[in-house]
């Protein structure tokens, strides 16, 4: 089990390097999927199992999708995968950066104490993430609320700035 | 823009500020400042030219950047320290970027690239409420970061002031030059935050007021570059007598209001035996009055060439609601 987790997480820093060096968004959006989908597992492997759900669902199948298939409309006739030069670059850039920050923050080789979902609260009949789903309901209501009207504030905003055709900032595609 | 778009916007930036204002969390804290990002890019985009287009992308970069490590301090305050207040940010490395997002957010040098383009590209409207109303949320927030040394926010404050003055020196568009000008004052009211943070406030507030003066009078005038502030005097005459008064105010001469919160702040740096920052402020603050100067010579000053029918304006048709006309 530690082996996997290690396996994720080195999957995850490889993912955001692979987004990070700007390849085109075909690739980078293939990027991003190989990362929540290794991130859905080392929040598996802490204990957050319902959460890891919901991220594959709504992250992963919902807005991924969608904006899968809008780079897909960006379609670019010579697309730069990470082969070409300049990403090149920068992904070694980067796996520099990555081994300097590990050079820097890191102490040991061995494996730390993740408290994850399990150990924090004690003995209770409900897992960390599922409680945090509850409360979110009832005592977070009201921050309940905030983020929704943030969610459809977005939409406003995304859907005013994509009017299109000269009322909107994009033009229509 | 449909008014229901429209006033939905307004609303959410009020909410926004506001939130961030009544909050200790910071989550809620993050979560006004994006409500003031995500509401304000509409109206950036307003006037749908390409260039609009291009500040407000700008802008969305720059403030998606600082949120996004203004998110990662706060939790990592919380993953240290083990809570989200925002009076309990102990953590060295914690509020250290708390400091440079908010800086980024507000535009302090050496992160403020963004302020000029972005200014140059929008309305003057919008432009005031960038320069004013987007400055409170964050402001708030540096306020109530308690660093252990004052080296960081001095180190900004007086890079604000050299970046502001020397670098709208050389620039004839109203707008930058209203960006740079913003960037120094900013830079005055964090060079003091450490020692007397009232002092900070009253610099905020005045810098408020006349912010939004002088950016209404160019409004009133419709004046976005200096070539056309220069046969702008014969539009509005009282405007025209009044403006030098607001520039040299933001320049910070005496007897007018702009000078207090210099004054004031010179006296906190010197009681703080900090006599070299208080002469560097001072100093790198001609800079920015020169340009101020610059703009009320050829606005009020000197009359510029132009044929007989320049002289005329206010004779026609008030476009402007002020009194007596």
């Amino acid at each position: 089990m530690s082996y996997l987790m290690c396996v994720l997480l080195l999957g995850l820093v490889l993912g955001l390097v692979a987004v990070a060096s700007n390849p085109s968004p075909y690739f980078a959006a293939m990027g991003l999927v190989v990362v929540a989908g290794v991130g859905c597992g080392v929040l598996v492997g802490t204990g957050g199992c319902f959460l890891s759900l919901v991220l594959f669902l709504i992250y992963l199948g919902g807005m991924l999708v969608v904006f899968a298939y809008s780079a897909a409309m960006a379609a670019e006739p010579f697309p730069e995968g990470w082969g070409s030069w300049p990403t090149l670059r920068l992904v070694g850039g980067y796996l520099v950066g990555v081994a300097v920050a590990r050079g820097l923050l890191g102490k040991n080789w061995y494996e730390e104490d993740w408290s994850g979902f399990d150990s924090i609260l004690g003995l209770t009949v409900l897992r960390g993430d599922v409680g945090g789903v509850s409360l979110m309901y009832s005592s977070g209501g009201w921050l309940l609320m905030g983020g929704g009207w943030v969610l459809l504030l977005t939409l406003f905003v995304v859907l005013e700035l994509t009017r299109g055709l000269g009322r909107g900032a994009l033009r229509a595609v | 823009m449909t008014p229901l778009i429209y006033s939905t916007l307004i609303i959410s930036l009020g909410i926004g500020t506001t939130l961030t204002f009544a909050s200790t969390h910071w989550y809620l804290a993050w979560m006004g400042i994006e409500i003031n990002t995500l509401a304000i890019i509409p109206l950036m985009t307003q006037s749908h030219s390409p260039r609009a287009t291009e500040a407000t992308t700008k802008y969305f970069f720059a403030q998606a950047t600082a949120s996004a490590t203004l998110l990662f301090a706060a939790t990592s305050n919380a993953f240290f320290t083990g809570s989200w207040d925002i009076l309990q940010t102990n953590n060295p490395l914690s509020y250290t970027l708390m400091t440079l997002a908010l800086a980024m957010k507000i535009g302090l040098a050496p992160l403020h690239s963004w302020m000029p383009e972005v200014m140059q590209g929008l309305t003057l409207l919008t432009g005031l409420i960038l320069s004013t109303w987007q400055k409170l949320a964050p402001f708030c927030l540096i306020y109530q970061i308690q660093p252990h040394s004052p080296n960081l926010f001095m180190a900004l404050g007086l890079l604000s002031i050299v970046a502001g003055g020397w670098g709208g020196f050389n620039q004839v568009q109203l707008r930058k030059i209203l960006a740079y000008s913003s960037i120094a004052h900013l830079g005055w009211m964090v060079l003091i935050l450490s020692f007397s943070p009232p002092l900070t406030l009253v610099a905020f507030s005045t810098y408020l007021m006349m912010t939004f003066s002088l950016f209404y009078s160019f409004m009133m005038t419709k004046t976005t570059h200096i070539n056309s502030l220069s046969t702008s005097w014969a539009k509005i005459p009282t405007l025209t007598a009044l403006t030098p008064l607001i520039l040299l105010s933001l320049g910070g001469l005496p007897p007018l209001t702009g000078f207090l919160p210099k004054w004031m702040i010179l006296q906190e740096l010197t009681k703080q035996d900090l006599a070299l920052v208080a002469v560097l402020a001072a100093l790198f603050s001609l800079f920015s009055l020169y340009f101020y100067l610059r703009l009320s010579y050829t606005m009020t000053l000197t009359m510029p060439p132009n044929n007989p029918a320049g002289t005329l304006p206010w004779r026609l048709n008030p476009s402007h609601n002020t009194l007596p006309p």
